[in-house]
């Protein structure tokens, strides 16, 4: 044991690295691959560290700034899904989630309590960030594992039930979604539209995506998306016009990079997730099972895009008049779509509908997000991510922002 | 002769997409082409769709802005990866 408690404190960029090239080792990987692919990942936390740096060096001072002038407190900085994917494997939950992911599934596909076959290891980040958060609120290393272990169960029993109805709205035949983020919407979107049912009028508006993708289309772009509100929150904050510009490059330069510092990451997990996967098919590839995918596959339907789109607008709003919410929203302003996935289908593409029900979640969410952000922070600075001295708190709303995360945190808070 | 040049997209222009380029540019090395990658969101697409020869997606793609595209989903399900690897690599050929 205590062999594995040395390797858990060298920290993310040396400790991943060593798991990795194990676990390649294992999946049946040449070593010269593994190795490569064990440097890669290493290499993808130290450029995410950078990234990070970036934002909250800048983006810190400015909202502070801005707290001072505008009286608006959004002092807690959404540093996106990138960072918080890294922040989840670079924690000591996320060290074991590959396995104990894959653990449940094939125990659960054996028992038949599910029919996913689960072949997104990428996105097994959401059940060690459930895991991660567990384990700093409790100091207890075994709760987080649990925790991770329930968000995959439920999300593999989420990814069933909604199997059908996402094979039907995206033509997508044999696949179902067991996305941490996007499934744990479900079981509130499902109540939402049939409230929106019932109420007169409001049931028969719906509204044209072509005309929105048209006018929103600049939500679509990141660079943009951050060069502007760098420049806004610049302004707010009062800084001269030296320092605005410089705000809204390095925000727009924070958008392209932490993406592309992810993408090493994933080269890195490729290799592994490629084992894992032909493992998997092997075993249990045929007609009674669903592939399990990322919900990427489904964000580029139109009306998720345009739900998300103006949702980007109104997620800001929302951030400031919201009673309560701390959280700047702005690294994840960019996974909104990730969030509507599996809510467009529930209103079968009606625009209108999945706006409102993606309000009220944001909305909740970001009360979400603000009360997990010291957790968070200390899961990041757990992991090695360094923050500067009395730097803001950081959150994400993917998926800091995540009700299903929330939920089994409170509940493992009990024990 | 002249690089193709296609672009590789998903909703994230980092995850499934990743896996894809990976696919295609081991598939390239193979047939010894020499190829221009280009790796975005599918919100992106519009803004480097101009230059492309080819647009590769795993996700729903509504407009291809008159160029020929290919869904490849089946490179990340791994089911019918051969055929679409094939598509592809014909259709850079040409």
């Amino acid at each position: 044991m205590s062999v594995i408690k040395y390797l858990l404190d060298l920290g993310a960029v040396v400790m991943l690295p060593i798991i990795i090239f194990v676990l390649g080792l294992i999946l049946g990987e040449k070593p010269g691959k593994a190795f490569r692919s064990a440097l890669t990942i290493g290499i993808g936390f130290i450029g995410i560290n950078l990234v990070i740096g970036l934002l909250v060096n800048n983006l810190g001072p400015a909202a502070q700034a801005m707290v001072k002038n505008m009286g608006v407190k959004l002092n807690v900085i959404d540093v996106g899904w990138p960072a918080s994917s890294a922040i989840a494997f670079a924690s000591k939950v996320g060290a074991f989630v590959i396995p104990l992911g894959l653990a449940i599934n094939i125990i659960m596909l054996a028992t038949r309590l599910t029919k996913t076959v689960n072949v997104d290891f990428w996105n097994y980040w959401h059940f060690a960030f459930t895991g991660a958060l567990v384990a700093v609120a409790t100091g207890n290393l075994t709760l987080g594992l649990i925790a991770a272990a329930i968000n995959a169960a439920i999300v593999l029993k989420l990814a069933d039930w909604t199997a059908k109805m996402v094979q039907d709205f995206y033509g997508l035949p044999g696949i179902s979604l067991p996305h941490g983020f996007s499934a744990a919407y479900v079981p509130i979107a499902i109540p939402l539209n049939k409230l929106i049912d019932k109420i007169p009028y409001i049931n028969k508006i719906e509204a044209d995506p072509d005309t929105i993708n048209k006018k929103f289309g600049i939500f679509g772009e990141p660079v943009v998306l951050g060069l502007i509100l760098g420049l806004i929150l610049g302004i707010l904050a009062k800084f001269d016009a030296k320092t605005t510009l410089n705000l809204g490059m390095s925000m727009a330069g924070v958008m392209f990079l932490m993406p592309r510092m992810v993408k090493i990451l994933m080269e890195g997990l490729i290799p592994i997730s490629e084992a894992a996967k032909s493992f998997m098919q092997k075993r249990f590839a045929g007609k009674e099972f669903y592939i399990g995918l990322d919900s990427a596959v489904a964000v580029g339907h139109p009306a998720a895009i345009s739900t998300a789109l103006i949702l980007v607008p109104i997620t800001i709003l929302i951030a400031v008049i919201l009673p309560g919410n701390n959280v700047l929203p702005f690294g994840d302003l960019a996974t909104i779509p990730f969030m509507v996935a599996m809510i467009a289908p529930i209103t079968r593409g009606n625009v209108f509908r999945s706006v409102i029900i993606g309000a009220i979640v944001i909305g909740v969410g970001l009360l979400i997000a603000t009360n997990v952000a010291p957790l968070l922070t200390q899961a990041a600075t757990d992991a090695a991510f360094k923050f500067p001295n009395g730097a803001s708190q950081i959150s994400s709303i993917c998926d800091g922002a995540n009700p299903l995360t929330w939920i089994i945190l409170k509940i493992m808070y009990l024990f | 002769m002249t690089r193709k040049t296609i672009i590789v997209a998903c909703g994230t222009g980092i995850a499934t997409s990743t896996v894809v380029a990976e696919k295609i540019t081991e598939a390239c090395k193979k047939e010894n082409l020499h190829v221009n990658i280009i790796q975005c969101k599918v919100t992106e697409i519009k803004g480097y769709a101009e230059n492309a020869d080819l647009i590769v997606t795993t996700t729903i793609l509504k407009d291809n802005f008159g160029k020929k595209s290919i869904n490849a989903l089946s490179l990340i399900t791994g089911i019918g990866e051969e055929k679409v690897l094939e598509e592809i690599i014909s259709e850079l050929k040409k």
